[in-house]
């Protein structure tokens, strides 16, 4: 099964403690969804995704972790 | 919880409540059209002033969500409840298309497809509610 992680909580928390509502700005959605990705409960698109890389000034995979586990 | 999903709310709340009334009422009044007519415009006119009123009351408190265009996520809620509402009201149609060659009052056939809308939307807010919670 394949997922996607994210390091949204630790980078808003190195860039000043950055919180949700503030990325949701910078990034045009709302404060809600900026949980739900954080969570894993909502994959963004790919224009959101690079909003939030070019925020934290990251590449996009330093954002965002693709992994297919294997099912025993 | 965010100013679409309240919103959500509102329309499900207001719509199972006054429709539910509406057609209560209609099963208790019997064949009397123009208690139907009357009934109908009562409640379209509750609907628009009940829906209007909290939408309002919800934007107050919260004037920056309830300017902000929806985002991706919340586009996306919107068109999967109106993708599921919208198999609902195929079905439905189906189905009122092949009772509407039975001989019945003109009045049953109208309210049969008030019916189907009022479910139809209900079912949009429902799935828009529940998405809202699996993704919050």
């Amino acid at each position: 099964m394949a997922t996607i992680r994210n390091e949204i909580r630790r980078l808003r928390f190195e860039h000043g403690e950055m919180t949700q509502q503030e990325l949701a700005e910078k990034i045009k959605v709302t404060r809600q969804t900026v949980n739900a990705i954080e969570l894993g409960k909502y994959f963004p698109s790919l224009e959101a995704a690079f909003r939030i890389a070019s925020v934290f000034g990251k590449p996009l995979e330093s954002v965002f972790h693709y992994s297919e586990e294997e099912q025993s | 919880m965010s100013f679409r999903e309240k919103t959500a709310w509102i329309s499900l709340i207001s719509m199972g409540g006054i429709y539910g009334f509406y057609f209560w009422s209609l099963i208790a009044s019997g064949r009397r059209t123009d208690a139907h007519a009357a009934g109908l415009l009562g409640t379209i006119i509750a609907l628009v002033v009940v829906q209007t009123v909290l939408t309002i009351a919800v934007a107050i408190f919260d004037p920056n969500s309830a300017q902000a265009p929806r985002d991706e996520r919340e586009r996306l809620i919107d068109l999967k409840s109106a993708r599921f509402a919208y198999s609902g009201l195929a079905t439905a149609v189906a189905f009122a298309i092949f009772f509407a060659a039975l001989p019945s009052p003109i009045i049953f056939g109208a309210n049969s497809l008030l019916l189907i809308l009022v479910v139809c939307e209900l079912m949009r807010s429902g799935c828009q509610i529940i998405q809202y919670r699996r993704s919050a």
